[in-house]
């Protein structure tokens, strides 16, 4: 390894929003509440700005999961918060 | 520009007694006693009829009832890659030695050397050709192709033939390398099971693979894991950099036993290897990190085991035991035995201070730790997380991984 790289990078989910973008499905399991949700924002004073609204959600085998929608982008990635 | 020498069925021809022993021959590498009856590398005859690399005995009997089953000789293709790679490295080539047969070096470097990369590649050939003369002919079939990445470079080596070499450059390396078959996957441990999945699902090229996810590689992360993701990278033209090999001496004792021998004789005998080795005055009071041991064994072929020690030592006991432990492993009497030195480690390995704080006794701990796990598993065993931005909003900038310098 020449250089360093960054650990905790998005993964790619699929999930399924209700119409306010709410996470209504990650990877085919309902969720069952959404416990938190905000907004990043940074990088906008560069060409490559990053736009996300996390949701902190517990699916219906009780899992604790982080997931976020690209606002810039689209799609939803899940992350450890 | 990176350069991959290959040479096809290397541990056959090794194992046959020379490329000759091959010619319309249906061969085939026999299991190991005692291990899983799978065949291993096969003569281009026994293809023919259907036999492949990893199949199982029964089947590729079946297929082919005129099989010839060679003994494998482990010690005999060391042997002669060693020979092979001291050439290459010869002509200032950094190795990185992917499985014996495959070799990949980088051309940028050796340039100036050899004028240009045709002078390197014709350097590459030149010193091929020289081991072919060494050993028993294996560089003489060599094929040599060259391409931007390591996975690149393969493809071209495939499809060079033995006096013909392919050099993939610039825009047409993304092109070359959709053309080829998805079965080029196998080459790589981590990607060599999706192949059959791929072809059922009816991928037959690179191209279908990376069309298959334009966007990136989730799709393929979805059904495939990790291997998916490396997939698609190989075929998107990304690939990892060499992991080149550390240039050491090479020391070796070895013995033949007047008749054959297993336990307590053959642990005399290492007895013996091992007290030879540590007073060869080339060691200069250096450690030893790793060894191999290897026989002949009676029943024809040869066996091969490598040895990491937990600790870099140079006391005779301790080597005897460590290596006693796998002289069990032995599948048959052996006739000669021998003991090589694969990696060296500091000359003051055992000299322990009389005071050493608790602290001092745990950071020498983890500094043996990483080493031992480096020798097992490659330079990219042992990093460090380092935290950059602990309190970042991104979670990502948080922690990076580095380089562990010890």
């Amino acid at each position: 390894m020449s250089g360093s790289r960054a650990l905790n990078l998005p993964r790619a989910v699929r999930v399924r929003a209700g119409a306010e973008g709410t996470p209504g499905t990650v990877d085919g399991r309902a969720v069952e509440s959404v416990r938190e949700s905000w907004l990043v924002e940074d990088r906008w004073w560069t060409e490559k700005p990053l736009r996300r609204r996390y949701w902190e959600v517990v699916d219906v085998r009780g899992r604790n999961l982080v997931v976020f929608h690209d606002l810039h982008c689209g799609g939803w990635f899940t992350q450890a918060a | 520009m990176v350069v991959c020498v290959y040479l096809p069925r290397f541990e056959l021809v090794i194992a046959a007694g020379g490329p000759q022993a091959l010619a319309g021959r249906g061969l085939a590498i026999a299991p190991l006693p005692g291990a899983e009856a799978r065949v291993g590398e096969v003569s281009g005859a026994a293809e023919a009829f259907g036999v492949r690399d990893g199949m199982a005995l029964g089947e590729a009997l079946a297929r082919c009832p005129d099989l010839g089953l060679v003994a494998g000789d482990p010690l005999g293709v060391a042997r002669a890659w060693e020979v092979v790679a001291r050439a290459l490295e010869g002509i200032g080539a950094a190795l990185e030695l992917a499985r014996p047969g495959i070799a990949y070096f980088e051309a940028d470097g050796l340039r100036g050397l050899h004028g240009g990369e045709e002078g390197v590649i014709a350097a590459a050939r030149g010193a091929l050709r020289a081991a072919g003369r060494a050993s028993i002919g294996v560089g003489r079939a060599a094929r040599v192709g060259a391409g931007p990445t390591r996975f690149c470079a393969l493809a071209a080596a495939l499809d060079a033939g033995s006096r013909r070499v392919v050099v993939v450059e610039g825009k047409g390396a993304q092109r070359y390398l959709d053309r080829q078959p998805v079965e080029l996957l196998r080459f790589r441990v981590q990607t060599a099971a999706l192949v059959e999945p791929l072809r059922r699902l009816g991928i037959r090229t690179l191209g279908e693979l990376r069309e298959l996810s334009p966007a990136g590689p989730d799709a393929l992360a979805d059904r495939f894991g990790e291997a998916g993701v490396l997939a698609h990278r190989l075929a998107g033209g990304v690939d990892t950099p060499l992991r080149t090999r550390r240039l050491e001496d090479r020391l070796e004792e070895s013995l033949q036993l007047g008749e054959p021998g297993s336990g307590p004789a053959l642990e005399r005998v290492l007895g013996v290897l091992v007290d030879r080795l540590l007073a060869r005055p080339e060691r200069r009071g250096r450690t030893l990190r790793a060894a191999s041991l290897s026989a002949r064994l009676v029943e024809g072929g040869t066996w091969q085991e490598r040895v990491v020690f937990r600790q870099a030592l140079s006391d005779a006991r301790r080597m005897r035991l460590a290596l006693s432990l796998r002289l069990v492993l032995l599948p048959a009497p052996a006739e000669g035995l021998r003991l090589a030195v694969e990696r060296f480690g500091p000359p003051d390995g055992e000299q322990g201070t009389l005071f050493q704080s608790a602290r001092t006794a745990r950071l020498a701990c983890l500094r043996e730790a990483v080493s031992q796990v480096r020798t097992v598993a490659g330079p990219e065993a042992a990093l460090r997380a380092l935290c950059v931005d602990e309190d970042s909003r991104i979670p990502e900038r948080r922690v990076v991984l580095t380089p562990y310098s010890g």
